[in-house]
């Protein structure tokens, strides 16, 4: 039974440990992210999206980064990433550190060979003063009638890969927290009004704080030249009534208040009006083509702004009233700047002038960190990978003190580079023999 | 806006759309007859194709006043600025004059893409959106093009590699064969032109994935133009694994080096004309 289990444990282990499993799930990934390009996705097309087929709908096609069994695909290979990396884990440790002389001729590296003759202490002077100026790191080892070496030239690039597959895996962990841990949310609010974070609307996650934003300002800032500038939003944190952050933020400018960033994402023109019932007077902002709405308390009236006139100087507004489950239009008209007007002798309400509405992404995303580790250490593995090639060079030599033969061998990932080192080597050993 | 600098701009994208036309029928007839001198001009071409390119970017810079990156025109110009900065590179350092025969008709081709597709409004300076307000917009393009560029050159050299291996079995001795180098100089010259792309094809993904970060409050949304990145990276990181650990050299890595640029270019053209997304800018 349990050699049946071992064996097992085995098979599993040398599936997930194969690199054709880790290019077979490249490939089908790949394949999968291509298809989710040309079929409606929900977040980018969700009319379009409906419209697909059912099947294809429950499959998870219309909602393919986030389906189920795309999100295997990721973990399988996640997994066949680890074990790949812990099995070559030894083996570079070993060659970094642990380098050893070669013993036998099987031994030398094979892509490049070269034999000469020559005075044992001389060729063996020559080889240590060339290969450590050349700043290769170098072990020797002795015996009776001959020596041999191993030197190593970028030894660091032996780290390349493994970094590079293990920032892999830190990636996907950095996804997988930021989707099981944090939020992710939007809000749309005019200038002065204060919006509980508890309220705004989700696309994932919950809200755990239990701060308020106030919207101080929003802005649609120009340039002189008539470009825009950017929007802006002045905001205050709020904890109870008390301020305790304050902060402009702009698109590309975002501000992270504990570990919550609000991200500057839209911005749409409003109106400020102050509703006055029976003489309590409410402030209220509503946003341009009816965006928003204002419902008096104890009415069943809904205020909203139908359109704006585009001129800054002088507000004027296309104010609409609705009543009711039916909400039939029982009142519209235009406003000024000062002017007021009663709604269905309810109450009154004022234009006091424009204002701005600002739309703010809102994310707590505690796998961020992780993702940029992933991704520096994905460009050092790259680096070592390719920018750092290692070289090697090794040599054992037989015979008496004159006349014994030295046999080299040499390999490196990169041929042009290895050609390079060894032929000034074997030309500088063959130059100082014949000296 | 000064009409004089606009004029220059102007001046100097007509001077490189001849000098890269010419350049590249010149690489052809050298090619084709065996003409030294043709091969002089067509690499002289290239070079003052190169220098109006170089030029048409630094007056577009001094135009707009920030880095010339923001629309489908800039970035077209700056794709083959790098395209022949690589290309250029190759063939002084390894002598390849050959490649040239495959790379100009790429760079020719993009700009006559903007020549025959793009109208005079979307080649204009144009305001820019706020997103685009980053300097991270210089470090996520430059990464783009050098790697692009690189691609593309790997693409001449794997089509170079097909059809000497063609011909080659067909015992065919051609004129323009006898002028490529020796298939294995070919497939490692494209192995090395990737090795040094990729990483540069991932900081452009990563650089882009920072700035999402700060612009969209997303490192990485699956939008179309982020997944054909990602899609060409994992074809070319297929291309280096099946090749170090399977010896998938020659023919086999050629045809990848040649599907990777179509991935390339889907990336750029694919995206933007036919799916929707965020990245509609460029």
């Amino acid at each position: 039974m349990s050699t049946q289990e071992k064996s097992l444990t085995d098979k599993i282990w040398e599936v997930f440990s194969s690199m054709k499993l880790g290019l077979a799930l490249l490939g089908i990934i790949a394949l999968a992210s291509a298809i989710g390009t040309f079929i409606p996705q929900i977040s980018l097309e969700p009319e379009k999206a409906k419209t697909v087929g059912a099947l294809w709908q429950t499959l998870g096609f219309t909602d393919l980064y986030a389906a189920w069994w795309f999100h295997l695909l990721l973990g399988l290979l996640g997994v066949n990433l680890v074990i790949c990396s812990l099995q070559r884990f030894q083996g570079i440790y070993a060659k970094t550190f642990h380098q050893k002389a070669a013993r036998t001729l099987t031994e030398l590296p094979g892509q490049a060979r070269a034999e000469l003759k020559g005075n044992s202490v001389r060729l063996a002077q020559v080889i240590t003063e060339t290969l450590v100026q050349k700043h290769y790191h170098l072990v020797r080892d002795e015996w009776e009638t001959g020596w041999s070496f191993t030197a190593v030239k970028h030894r660091w690039g032996y780290w390349g890969s493994l970094i590079t597959h293990i920032s892999f895996v830190i990636l996907l962990a950095g996804a997988l927290v930021g989707t099981l841990l944090g939020f992710k949310g939007y809000f749309m609010a005019g200038a002065g009004s204060t919006v509980p974070l508890k309220q705004i609307e989700l696309s994932r996650g919950k809200v755990s704080q239990t701060f308020n934003v106030k919207i101080n300002s929003a802005e649609d800032r120009m340039l002189a030249n008539g470009e825009r500038d950017n929007w802006y939003t002045d905001l205050s944190i709020l904890e109870g009534d008390k301020e305790v952050a304050r902060q402009t933020l702009s698109v590309n400018h975002p501000f992270t208040y504990e570990g919550v960033t609000f991200y500057q994402a839209s911005f749409a023109h409003g109106a400020a009006l102050t509703a006055d019932i029976k003489g309590q007077k409410i402030p209220v902002v509503l946003q341009d083509q009816g965006g928003n709405f204002f419902q008096a308390p104890g009415t069943d009236l809904y205020l909203v702004v139908a359109a704006m006139k585009n001129d800054v100087q002088n507000p004027v507004i296309l104010y609409q009233v609705y009543q009711g489950y039916g909400f039939k239009l029982v009142q519209s008209g235009q406003l000024k700047k000062g002017e007021s007007v009663m709604i269905n002798d309810a109450y009154q309400v004022t234009l006091d002038g424009y204002s701005g509405f600002t739309g703010l992404q809102v994310k707590e995303d505690p796998g961020v960190s992780l993702i940029w580790l992933g991704s520096l250490l994905l460009l050092i593995g790259l680096m070592l990978s390719f920018y750092w090639r290692p070289v090697v060079i090794s040599g054992i030599y037989n015979g008496g003190e004159t006349g014994g033969k030295l046999v080299l061998g040499a390999s490196g990932k990169s041929k042009s580079l290895l050609a390079e080192e060894f032929g000034q080597f074997t030309d500088k050993l063959k130059n100082s023999a014949a000296n | 806006m000064n009409p004089g600098l606009e004029n220059l701009e102007t001046s100097m994208y007509y001077l490189m759309f001849a000098a890269y036309l010419l350049s590249m029928f010149s690489y052809w007839v050298w090619a084709a007859f065996k003409s030294e001198l043709m091969g002089k001009l067509a690499t002289a071409l290239a070079i003052v194709g190169f220098a109006a390119n170089t030029a048409a970017i630094v007056v577009r810079i001094l135009i707009v006043q920030r880095p010339p990156l923001t629309n489908g025109y800039e970035f077209l110009v700056t794709f083959c600025w790098g395209i022949l900065a690589v290309y250029l590179f190759a063939e002084f350092r390894y002598r390849l004059k050959a490649l040239g025969v495959f790379v100009l008709p790429v760079a020719f081709l993009l700009l006559a893409y903007i020549a025959m597709k793009m109208g005079p409004e979307e080649r204009v300076a144009q305001a820019i959106p706020p997103a685009l307000k980053s300097q991270w917009l210089t470090f996520h393009v430059i990464t783009a093009i050098l790697a692009y560029g690189a691609f593309a050159v790997a693409f001449g050299l794997g089509l170079m590699y097909l059809l000497k291996h063609k011909f080659e079995l067909l015992k065919k001795s051609d004129g323009l064969m006898t002028r490529f180098p020796a298939l294995d100089t070919l497939d490692e010259l494209a192995y090395r032109v990737v090795g040094f792309a990729f990483p540069l094809l991932s900081l452009c993904i990563i650089t882009g994935a920072i700035w999402a970060n700060y612009a969209w409050g997303t490192y990485w949304s699956w939008d179309p133009k982020e997944t054909w990145s990602l899609i060409t990276w994992l074809i070319y990181a297929g291309y280096l694994h099946a090749r170090l650990m399977y010896g998938w050299k020659g023919k086999r890595a050629a045809w990848m080096a040649v599907f990777g640029f179509a991935a390339v270019l889907f990336t750029f053209f694919g995206v933007n004309y036919f799916l929707p997304g965020l990245h509609t800018y460029a």
